[in-house]
This record gives C-alpha cells, structure tokens and sequence, in this order.
C-alpha cells in the first residue's frame, strides 16, 4: 500500500514536470537557469567544512553578478513590451549616453554645471536632477513613439535613426567637457545596506516587481499584448493602438533614464563613445531568451528576468572557465539561439 | 481519373475524427463534401492531400494503391489541395506566382522569365480568363486570386483538385466567375471536390455529394435527388429551421440617424435612421461600402463630411473606444484577422472590450468580468474547455459566440454585426440568430451586414442595400425577397410595377 502510494505520487511528479513542461512556457527557462546555477555552484567548488565562508564567497559573488547586470536588466525589461507590441528599440545605448550626459551636466560640481550656475547644490541639485532625468528619457522615449505611432515610421528605421542622432549629438556636445559628479550622487548606487551594496538590485526588483504587475493585471499591460497579438482586432476592440505603442517607448526612456543614473552614479562617469554600445542586443538577447516572440503578442516579464540571468550567469562561468573575453559573445549567441530552439520544440509537441 | 479513398480511420489522442470513411471521386465531377466544423472533413482531405497519414485504410489513384507521406506525394499523383488561406504571395507577378516552388531556369541557371510568362497565358487561354499575367497579385481581388491557385494547380497537371470553403470571402459576382472556372475545369475532365457551408451553392454546381458528421459518412448521393433542407439535415442530425426568424415588436425612439455620411470613394450621401427594438439588415455585393461606412460610424476609420445624430445629439466619434463609450458595437467581418487576438485566452478574448470600462487607475477588475463572462457564456451557450483555453481551440462558431459575448458585455445600444455567421457551422449560426432576436427584445437596436440574403431575409425587419458606396433603396417585410435584393445590389432599381408584379399588393 505505501509503496504503492510512492509509485504514485512519482508518476504524478513526472506527469506534473510533463505537463509543465509543454504547457507553462517559463517552466523551461527556468529550469534552465536552475541548471546553469548549478553548474555555477559546483565549478565555484562547495565546501561543507566552511559552510560560512563558502556561502560568503558564493553570495558575494553573486551580488556582483546582480549589481553589474542591474542596469541593462531594468532595461531589458522596458525592451519585453516593445518587442511584445511587435515593435523594437535599437536606441536604448544611445539613450543611456544622452541621459547619462544630461545628469552630469546637471550636477557638474565644476564651472559648468547647470545647476550650479543657478545655485542649487547639495541634495536639492540630486533631487532636480534624478527628476529631470527621468523627463527627459521619457521624453526621448515619446520622440521615438511619435515617430512610430504619428509618424508611421517602422520601429526599426525609427529607433536605428535615433540611435545615431542621441550618441552624435550627445557625442559632439560632450567634447572636452569632464563635468564631476559630487560625492553623495554616488549614493544612489553605492549606499550600502548592512555593509552589502545592493541598491542597483533592489531597485531592478522593484521595477520588474511593478511591471510584472503592470503586465498582468492592468489594462495598459493587457493592451500591450492585444495590440502585438492582432493590431487590427485590438483597435476594433476599443483599444487604442497608438496611444498603447507611445506610452511603451517612452516607459522605454523612462526605464534607459534610470539606468543611466545607476550607471552614472556607479562611476562618476560616463564614456560617451563607449558606454552602452550594444546594450540594445543584450537587451533583446535577454527577452528573448525569456520567451518573448519577436513577433510581437507573447512576452513574460519573469522570463526576462530569467533570461537575464541565464546570460549574466554565463558571463560568469565563462569568467570562471577562463574563456577569452573575445569569445564570449560567442556563447552568448548561442544560449540565444538555443534558447528559442528549446521554445519552438515545446510548441509544435 | 479517379480516386477511392477506402475505410479511412484517424484519431488525434483519444479523439476519432475519422471512423471508417470511404468516397470515391471521379474526373469531370464536382463533389460536394459537407459537414458541420469538426464533422471530419478537414482532416479527411488533409490525409488525401498528404498532409495527415491514416492510422488505418487505403487511397488508391486509378484503381492503384497509393501512400501519401508528405504533400508533395499527393501533388505528384495529380491531387490539388487549394487551402482556405490562400498561399499567393501578393507581391509577385501573377506568372511568378504560378511556378513557385517549381521556378524553370535557364541554362545559366536564372528564372526562364519567358516561359513562365508563356505557360501561364497558355493555362489563361485554355481557362478562357482574361487577366495580364505580369499583374501583381495583390491587385487582384479574392475571386481572381482564387481562380489563380486554380490555374496553378492545372498547371502541374493536377486531375483533381480540392477547394475548401473556395467562396467563403467572396462576393456573389466573384461566386460566379469562381463557377465559371468551375464548369470549365469539368469539362477539361477535371475532378473537382468542393468544400463549403452555402448549400444553395451546392445545389447550383455540384453534381454528387457526400456528408460527414462526427467522423462518419451518413449520406451520400445525387445533388439533384436532394434539396438543401435535407442536406441541412443531414448535417445536423435534425431538422434545420428556415423560416423567417423577425418577431413583431413595439419600435422605440430613433437612435441613430445619419446625413449625408461620405469617405472619400468608399460610401457618398449616406441617409439612414434607426430606431431601439429594430433589427436594420445591410446587404450588397463586394464594393458596396457597407463594412467602411459603419467601421467610420464606430470611429474606426474617418468621415469627409455628414453629421451622426445619436438619441438626436450631433455626435462627433474620433477612435472606437468613444463608440464603445457611447453604446455602439461593431463586430467585424472576417473574424480571424479583425477580431480574434490568438496570443489571449477565451475569457480574455471576451472581455478585452471592457476592460477600460472595470478598471480603477487602470488596474483590471477581473472579479466583475468573471461574472460576466460566466452569466454570457451560459447565455451564448459557450461550448469549451476552461475560461483559460487559448481562444484557438473553440470551433469558429464558438469562437464567434466569444467575440459576441465581448460586444455583449459592453451594454451596447446600437450592436452593428457585420457578417455574424462567417465560418459558423449550421447549429451555431441559429444560436447566433437567437441571440441577436433577443437582443432586439431587451431594446438594442441591431444592424445586421451580411452578404447572405437568405440570412438578411431571415433575420431583419427591413434591409437597406447598397451599391457602390450608396443606398440603392430600402426593402421591408415581404419585399425582402433574393430577386429584389439583387435588383438592388447590382445597381438596378424597383419601379411601383414591379412591387405589385412581385407581390399582388
């Protein structure tokens, strides 16, 4: 009877796992990142003797892997609701590096500092400035949704041109110019919380807790699907279509916005020809690695989230292995690639 | 040419879609195969065309035994299989169209351009068609492109050929030049298996038929032995209503008037006015501007110039969520691409239209819309798994019912229903023609589009036809006749003579 009973409840754990398998889509990606954390932990080496430093060394290690995968995660997650409209944004670097330049020529502490030509200084001016910055992504954002929406320009062309326009023009104005960030802008990202620093995680936490939110439960998230599913059913259902697509680039500037204050704020500066070079293709690679059909309709936050790290743990075994750098993208490509060979084999079982 | 298909058996997991079928079907034939959706007919030409194997059963092409793996096998033993969606691409010449997949080249290996252009005029002329064959496909319309796939199949020799549902999108002109074509292959002794829900149009091309319901053969005969209430029946199982649904009922205060309604060259001058308690038909051929002017009605598409009146107030409507705001309704015609959102479940898929309506600060009361749903879907007699089934796995006459009971769910006062039954099979389309009486019992008024003057007749108190983007006129009760709605629609017009001529008044 008991054995009978253990048979069972394995045959149901194995049909669950089935089920689960064909029919919950993020259950594979997770799974998936559940292997990779275990590799992770195996090549790091466990060690019972020192339980405690073992788990110090394996945490610490994976506060980097989050802090240093913060920024491009919370726009990764921006980069889910333009791909599920079946659209794209290429411009999310460029957009970092115009955000990012704007806030250090807001709070410059030197000659040219905007704020402090008018007098505001102290945290006043880092008030100001997070404001500011976050209006002026989001109307960056806006720029490219009217183009798109207004404008009908295909999202590719539009956000391919933005890209050129916001990194030359950022690029040109930032010539000879060092503006300093003060100290206690750096907070924003360095304050640490029981001696760990940990800011730039909780911050990506909250946002994807808030849009994971967003995307089941209100109508703007709902809407984001019916529009990326059937364009033409959704506007003859009462939604409107362009005001949906507007809205999903600008919370893209938004979200690019505050990336660049973690950014900022992390290292004081800012390389204006450099920084956020290729950001939009990890972007997209994290997407879609956590399921996000580039057709546009299906996308999962969470997934994201997983596809992030599934990446960002990559990077980081490769690390380990001592992989040449150069060759890292190579693997990255792969997972990419894999990842959505392993999706379609679900769907057509 | 001909070909036996014998004790065909298929399941797909525990479901037996095909329990012994066997047909048999000759060259210079057209065969009529019928059934309700899911009755077996698809997966029963699917395995014919190659694209199913049976688990059990044989084919055999002139009394040889054939086994069909892939599609190309059934294409090589001269077998056609012309899909409802039709696979053109409409940014290649018509020409190029025809080889595709099977493009001939030079000796250097480029596409025999010349050859290509020449086979097809040569098929063009057999075919008696007079279309220029450098003609880009996108600027033909359904009939023609139906008749192109037609033209690629006897292209590759093909002695019989499959046509599901070949008239569902088109217009009773485009029907015409489709039978045309028709007749023409049967005379090449061409074997021709015709799929569709319109029994009148079996009656009028078909010559032998054949019924399936529930994965069997349950009849099967000479077209000209039957009429279509017994193909109906058999269908079904039972006997099909066609009497005239329209009830008497008290007519309230006018709702909707429009004047002077005009966009550009879809519809000019419009006048109309509606009444709560009214069901309004409009019918008219393909061209007549009636799914554009009542789109621009419920904001989805603009006006160049008239006034809509609502409840007597000069209302001026911007983007379809006004309209829904407002109490109009439109359900549009071919479901698929204007209505079903495939990536949202059922119960999504019926609510997305109220959501703004249940929502606080934009987050979403799915409490409320539960409810809803549940109390419609009972009501609309839903057929379905779980409320979070993807919405794909309904039958279209389900699927059609969910997006009703979204348009329901919005408390409309004005429901527009531009081709209800579109893709509904017999038993749902009478549920839908309940449901729509009903309505007009609880005092929304109704205006029902349809290309089908059986169902106009059926349903409407009185139907205003179009032409061309204009009213050609207005026909009530038992002037609503196939002749006079066609006199109309063509353009032509109803002199006091022939009213009496037609009804003794």
């Amino acid at each position: 009877m008991g054995n009978e009973m253990v048979v069972n409840s394995r045959t149901s754990y194995l049909e669950w796992f089935k089920y689960k398998w064909s029919n919950d889509p993020l259950f594979s990606i997770f799974i998936g990142l559940v292997i990779m954390i275990i590799i992770q932990t195996l090549v790091l080496g466990f060690d019972y003797n020192s339980f405690g430093s073992w788990f110090q060394s394996w945490s610490n290690n994976w506060i980097n892997i989050l802090r240093n995968n913060a920024g491009i995660g919370i726009v990764a997650l921006g980069m889910t609701f333009v791909i599920m409209t079946g659209g794209i944004d290429l411009a999310v670097g460029a957009t970092l590096v115009a955000t990012g330049a704007f806030a250090m020529a807001l709070l410059d502490v030197g000659q040219r500092g905007i704020l402090g030509i008018i007098g505001v200084t102290g945290y006043p001016a880092i008030i100001l400035t997070i404001i500011f910055v976050l209006i002026f992504g989001y109307l960056l954002g806006s720029l490219i949704g009217v183009s798109v929406t207004k404008g009908m320009v295909p999202p590719f062309i539009a956000t391919l041109g933005a890209m050129m326009v916001f990194r030359s023009v950022t690029q040109h104005l930032m010539q000879g110019y060092n503006p300093r960030v003060p100290v206690e802008f750096l907070q924003i990202a360095s304050f640490k919380i029981g001696n760990l620093m940990i800011m730039p995680i909780i911050y990506w936490l909250i946002i994807a807790a808030i849009l994971y939110y967003v995307s089941k439960r209100t109508t703007f998230g709902r809407h984001i699907i019916a529009v990326g599913s059937n364009e033409r059913a959704a506007n003859l259902s009462g939604v409107n279509v362009n005001k949906v697509k507007l809205r999903v680039y600008a919370l893209m500037g938004l979200l690019v916005s505050i990336a660049a204050i973690i950014q900022v704020s992390r290292i004081g500066s800012m390389d204006y020809a450099g920084a956020g070079r290729g950001m939009e293709m990890d972007a997209i690679a994290a997407a879609v690695v956590g399921g996000t059909s580039m057709m546009g309709g299906r996308g999962f936050i969470l997934g994201t989230v997983y596809g992030m790290l599934i990446i960002a743990v990559l990077n980081n075994l490769l690390n380990l292995f001592g992989v040449p750098p150069l060759l890292g993208d190579a693997f990255k490509g792969l997972i990419v690639i894999a990842a959505v060979l392993l999706q379609r084999k679900d769907k057509s079982s | 040419m001909f070909v036996e298909m014998n004790h065909i058996k298929k399941s797909f997991g525990s479901n037996d879609v095909l329990k012994d079928v066997s047909l048999t079907i000759n060259g210079g034939e057209v065969y009529a195969l019928l059934g309700e959706n899911g009755a077996g007919k698809s997966t029963l030409m699917n395995i014919l065309g190659g694209v199913h194997q049976p688990d059990e059963g044989t084919i055999s092409v002139n009394g040889e035994l054939e086994k069909f793996n892939k599609p190309v096998d059934s294409q090589e033993a001269g077998i056609a299989f012309i899909h409802q969606e039709l696979n053109l691409i409409n940014d290649l010449p018509i020409y190029e169209n025809m080889f595709l997949g099977r493009e001939p080249r030079t000796k250097t290996g480029s596409l025999d351009l010349e050859k290509m252009i020449r086979d097809t005029e040569e098929i063009f002329q057999k075919m008696n068609i007079k279309l220029d064959s450098k003609k880009m496909v996108g600027d033909l319309d359904s009939s023609y492109k139906q008749i192109i796939e037609i033209c690629r199949a006897m292209i590759t020799n093909a002695s019989i050929i499959i046509m599901d549902e070949p008239t569902t999108s088109l217009t009773d002109q485009e029907i015409e030049r489709v039978f045309e074509m028709m007749v023409t292959l049967k005379n090449h002794n061409v074997g021709l298996i015709f799929i569709s829900h319109k029994l009148n149009e079996v009656m009028q091309i078909c010559d032998r038929y054949a019924v399936l319901r529930d994965g069997n053969l349950v009849s099967e005969g000479l077209v000209k032995d039957v009429t279509t209430d017994d193909l109906a029946r058999f269908m079904v199982g039972y006997d099909v209503r066609t009497e005239p649904l329209s009830r008497k009922r008290d007519l309230g205060e006018e709702i909707l008037r429009v004047e002077g309604l005009t966009y550009k060259h879809a519809f000019k001058n419009i006048d109309f006015s509606i009444r709560v308690g009214e069901v309004v038909g409009f019918t008219g051929l393909l061209g007549d501007g009636r799914s554009e002017l009542f789109q621009s009605i419920f904001g989805a598409n603009d006006i160049s110039s008239g006034k809509i009146y609502l409840n007597g107030k000069d209302i001026k409507i911007k983007s379809t969520l006004q309209a829904i705001n407002k109490g109009i309704a439109y359900l549009p015609r071919n479901r698929k691409e204007n209505a079903i959102i495939r990536d949202m479940d059922i119960f999504e898929n019926s609510s997305i239209a109220t959501w703004p309506k249940f929502s606080k600060r934009g987050v979403i009361n799915t409490y409320i819309h539960k409810d809803k749903f549940k109390h419609l879907s009972e009501k609309l007699k839903i057929k379905m798994g779980k409320r979070t089934d993807n919405i794909t796995s309904l039958s279209g006459g389900n699927q059609q019912k969910v997006v009703l009971s979204k348009w329901i769910a919005t408390d409309p006062k004005i429901l527009i229903l531009d081709n209800p039954t579109q893709g509904v099979d017999v038993g749902s389309k009478e549920d839908i023609y309940d449901i729509i009486l009903d309505l007009a019992d609880e005092n929304i008024a109704i205006v029902v589009l349809s290309s089908e003057a059986s169902e106009i007749i059926r349903v409407c108190d009185r139907t205003l036809v179009m032409y061309q983007g204009v009213i050609q006129g207005e026909l009530k009760g038992n002037e609503m006749t196939d002749h006079n709605i066609m006199r109309l629609a063509t353009g032509g017009e109803l002199t006091n003579k022939e009213w009496e001529a037609n009804y003794g008044k």
